[in-house]
């Protein structure tokens, strides 16, 4: 992310609030979750309530694409994220065949977007490297 | 793609910071482009020739002519 841009300035604006949204979202669900009772429409709502934040943070990635003007940065988000597609997908694709044949612990499928989000933020260091 | 924006630049006397901020563009976009390793867009490509007053050809060399 370029901090400097305007577009990376409004990244950080709806990023902050978003990800406050998400540990409140977090705290409340497993707070609801101590009710064993918890069930039906509303069990599924609360559920699914941390999801929503962190759907809106793929959103808000998607919008810096769309509104970082500076092309070079653009460009290294872009092969940054495809770095992480390919990392994360090879990665859940092993875990899955691991888990089937030997019998590894799951991995929750929630999982998948913080390791983008990790492996986005290492092959951006190895993407800028390329372009020095 | 080999290019003169150095050249233009020291002649100008300018900072890469100094001609990032007149094409509104990251330093490391100049350092980038004057290192040869990212060429720019054509529209991006429009806007460095202008500000050199210089045609794209005689800024940008794609080894062809």
């Amino acid at each position: 992310m370029n901090k400097h841009s305007e577009a990376g300035r409004r990244y950080m604006r709806r990023f902050i609030p978003t990800m406050i949204g998400y540990v409140a979202a977090i705290f409340g669900t497993s707070f609801a979750f101590r009710n064993p009772d918890l069930a039906g429409p509303v069990a599924w709502a609360l559920a699914i309530a941390p999801a929503l934040p962190v759907i809106g943070v793929i959103v808000i990635m998607g919008l810096y694409v769309k509104e970082e003007t500076d092309e070079f940065q653009r460009r290294v988000l872009v092969e940054s994220m495809l770095w992480a597609i390919g990392l994360t997908l090879s990665a859940t694709t092993v875990a899955g065949f691991l888990e089937m044949y030997l019998h590894t612990p799951p991995l929750q499928s929630f999982w998948a977007f913080p390791i983008f989000c990790l492996t986005m933020g290492l092959s951006q260091l190895f993407v800028r490297r390329r372009y020095r | 793609m080999k290019n003169r924006l150095k050249v233009l630049r020291a002649e100008r006397d300018w900072s890469q910071a100094d001609l990032a901020d007149r094409l509104e563009v990251s330093r490391q976009t100049i350092n980038a482009l004057e290192t040869g390793k990212y060429d720019p867009s054509l529209p991006l490509a429009f806007k460095i020739a202008r500000l050199f007053g210089q045609s794209i050809e005689t800024i940008f060399d794609d080894g062809q002519a």
